[in-house]
């Protein structure tokens, strides 16, 4: 058995925007005569499109129609149609991560973009695809370290750290190379934090002002120093806590950092030195890419060459963004398939016991209740240590006690669980609903609260579904 | 090496090997001493003084965790393969040999596997799962064993039996036997059985009267699929043991099963135990398996899942 899919990633940023599509190769890796065990085996990129500025209405606020124009034109030159398409992630970042543009992009795709297709954002999520596209969870596991990517974007650095494979942080800094754009000469924009940055240690640099590359080297220096801080190679300075994202949080301070990739459209510049013109990208990118490479803290560790640096979070999108359930679920076919799906979590302590679970699952569910109608929701929680036919069956009777409100609902009640007990879990609700409420459980998938979770149209012959997980935080 | 260090070592082993022999018969000739030299050698704090406390249980030994090189150069990176999967490997060696500690554990799952094989089922059990129990034309664990012909036939007893107490012509027909693992079936069919009965449940699917079988072999089925005219029958049979686990159990299933088919009529799913495929799980993977036998009418390699 041997299934390819095709998969489109889309990723606008605060910068720049750009599509690829990829074969994703899935296979059953179980011999015959076992319990299948399908997997994505395989990921190539197939095509890349060109790289365009993002078309923007303002600062903040995407020209949704002139993306729309982009991706139509793209299809047509890679020669696809949505129909082709089987999955895939739209990922809006950075600055333009906006609630507003989110949904203004996915009316304005929702034509081209195929079945499955949704627009997602969030920083986290940002700095796993970005350091997946850039190839650092490959690298750390062949190298047997710990490797951070540092995807510098326009608008802001997406750090996630790697160690032998496994993520083990992310985070993301308002260090971008156009927080600061230059325009004949002169600079015409300053991102706010970087003007409190320069100010703080007494450096002049102001919207109006000549573009100085000496002066603003200075700056670019603070910027790298500050990338150094956060991989905990330099002491944190008292202004380092306020340059993260949405106030978001530092990486964890172990595993130390072995090495570093980068990625983002910076990080050509931190690779190769080529300054003929330091402002022809209109900003500070060029000096921010030498700021890095000389700067002292990171170059104590190695530097290695990213598989991919400015495509990287497109290429993540694209190829890394679809996960495939376990093979043995439960699911109903006419439901699928599911996008956007808020993620009810049940914690790990709660969990232990089936009152606490059930308690949990009633207190939580309010919130998908907006003016008091019950919305698309998914449960989900691990399910370790319930694995016998018995507790399986009193998990069971648990959901269906604590979810009257789902199964009264016109939505299908859809579990989420990690371990492999997909489908004797779903066996027992269907048998414990009468077979009258369509169900979904799927496993092997490890959801957190606050994500959001597409289930695609089975593929594999119908032995496994295509999930998106995402996790979206929005700037306000 | 010049002959004369050969000769100078050869005689020196040859010393070593005379010394270590009278050593070795010491003890006959003054038994007072073994207590003494087992403390000298390392045995400390058991001698047969010790009344309380006990040993630990060697069959409790996760494998993929047990990593016993001594100075190893890259022992995580080891220890990330061998989770991988259950083997005997980085157990470290006494000169050439195993270590006290894997000789002993390869031996405990040697008797785990010799035990399933040779112990039969719990009759409490089988009750206690509500199946009533029928023999094959063998008549003890050693004709069992012996003749894999006779453990493919029932008994004219057990084909009164099930005529009389199964339901005639069921759309399935399940039933467990013993195969080579008696284990197997204590450590599984609590779990796997009603998973399989709520999954054909769930599809609506009609299922006949379960029993057990002592001393069946997989072909058994053919005769029990003609007998009860079922059109697909499901066997839940303890698998040969291996040392690492003695409790793996298959489901061997065919449709419109007959005496004499050819083996590849039949589907199976093997390695179904706690550390393979979870017994619940994999009922409910059987049931569907049934479920799409039942649609495409065939079983085995006629059958593309």
């Amino acid at each position: 058995m041997h299934e390819v899919i095709l998969s489109v990633g889309i990723d606008i940023g605060t910068s720049t925007t750009q599509l690829i599509f990829s074969r994703l190769t899935i296979e059953n890796r179980a011999s015959s005569y076992t319990v299948p065990r399908i997997s994505i085996v395989d990921k190539e990129v197939v095509y890349r499109s060109q790289i365009y500025f993002t078309p923007l209405k303002s600062a903040t606020e995407i020209d949704a129609e002139a993306v729309k124009k982009i991706v139509r034109d793209e299809y047509q030159m890679a020669g696809m149609t949505p129909a082709d398409l089987k999955t895939g992630a739209v990922i809006i970042t950075g600055e333009t991560a906006r609630k507003q543009n989110a949904n203004d992009v996915l009316e304005a795709l929702s034509d081209l973009a195929g079945d499955f297709v949704v627009a997602t954002a969030g920083p986290d999520l940002e700095s796993v695809l970005s350091a997946r596209g850039a190839g650092t969870d490959a690298m750390s596991k062949e190298e047997r370290m710990a490797i951070a990517n540092i995807d510098i974007g326009g608008g802001t650095s997406n750090i996630a750290l790697y160690e032998r494979g496994t993520l083990r942080g992310t985070s993301c800094l308002d260090i971008g190379g156009r927080l600061i754009k230059v325009q004949n000469g002169k600079i015409t924009y300053i991102f706010h934090k970087i003007q409190e940055l320069a100010n703080k240690h007494g450096i002049s640099v102001n919207i109006g002002d000549r573009a100085d590359p000496e002066q603003l080297m200075k700056v670019c220096r603070l910027m790298a120093d500050q990338l150094a801080q956060a991989l905990h190679l330099a002491p944190q300075d008292g202004g380092h806590a306020g340059l993260y994202t949405n106030d978001g949080k530092p990486l964890p301070d172990t595993p130390a950092v072995q090495a570093v990739t980068y990625s983002g459209g910076v990080a050509d510049c931190v690779y190769q030195s080529d300054e003929t013109d330091l402002f022809r990208y209109g900003d500070i990118g060029v000096l921010l890419g030498r700021a890095i490479r000389e700067n002292a803290a990171l170059n104590q560790i190695k530097r290695f060459q990213a598989v991919e640096t400015i495509r990287a979070t497109v290429v993540g999108a694209g190829t890394h963004a679809t996960d495939v359930s376990g093979s043995t679920i439960r699911y109903d076919r006419r439901q699928l398939p599911l996008k956007n799906v808020p993620v009810l979590k049940v914690s790990q302590e709660d969990e232990a016991s089936l009152e606490t679970l059930k308690s949990s699952i009633r207190d939580q569910l309010p919130l998908y209740q907006p003016e008091g109608v019950m919305e698309q929701v998914a449960i989900a929680f691990t399910g370790e240590n319930r694995t016998s036919f018995a507790e399986v069956q009193d998990l069971a009777a648990a959901i269906i006690d604590s979810t009257k409100e789902v199964i009264e609902s016109r939505y299908p009640l859809i579990v989420v669980v990690e371990n492999d007990i997909g489908k004797v879990l779903g066996n027992a609700l269907n048998v414990m609903l009468r077979n009258q409420k369509d169900v979904i459980c799927i496993d092997s998938i490890h959801a957190s609260s606050g994500d959001y979770i597409d289930i695609g149209e089975p593929v594999a012959g119908g032995q496994v579904l295509p999930v998106v997980i995402k996790t979206l935080i929005f700037n306000s | 090496m010049a002959e004369k260090d050969l000769r100078a070592i050869i005689e020196q082993v040859l010393m070593e090997m005379n010394l270590a022999d009278n050593l070795g018969s010491a003890p006959k000739a003054e038994p007072a001493s073994t207590e003494e030299k087992c403390a000298d050698e390392g045995f400390q704090g058991v001698t047969s003084k010790v009344e309380e406390g006990e040993l630990p249980d060697i069959t409790q030994i996760d494998i993929r965790k047990q990593y016993l090189v001594e100075n190893p150069e890259h022992r995580d990176e080891y220890a990330e393969l061998k989770m991988a999967a259950p083997c005997r490997l980085g157990i470290g060696k006494a000169g050439a040999r195993y270590k006290t500690l894997p000789q002993l554990e390869f031996r405990a799952a040697h008797s785990a596997a010799q035990d399933a094989v040779f112990n039969d089922v719990d009759h409490e059990f089988v009750e206690k799962m509500g199946l009533f129990t029928v023999q094959t034309q063998c008549d003890s664990k050693d004709t069992y064993l012996t003749r894999p012909d006779l453990g493919r036939k029932l008994s004219d007893e057990a084909v009164e039996t099930i005529k009389a107490k199964c339901k005639k012509n069921p759309t399935v027909q399940i039933y467990v036997a013993d195969g080579l693992s008696s284990a197997s079936v204590a450590a599984n069919i609590g779990d796997l059985l009603p998973a399989i009965m709520q999954g054909l449940k769930s599809y609506n699917i009609d299922v006949g009267t379960p029993f057990f079988v002592k001393y069946g072999r997989v072909g058994v089925m053919d005769q029990i699929s003609e007998v009860l005219g079922a059109t697909v029958t499901c066997t839940l049979i303890g698998e040969r043991p291996g040392l690492i686990t003695a409790e793996s159990m298959s489901a061997y299933i065919a449709y419109k099963a007959t005496v004499g088919m050819p083996e590849a009529r039949r589907t199976v799913v093997s390695n179904i135990h706690r550390a393979g495929t979870i017994p619940a799980e994999a009922g409910a993977h059987i049931a569907e398996i049934i479920k799409i036998m039942l649609d495409k009418k065939a079983s085995g390699t006629d059958l593309k899942l």
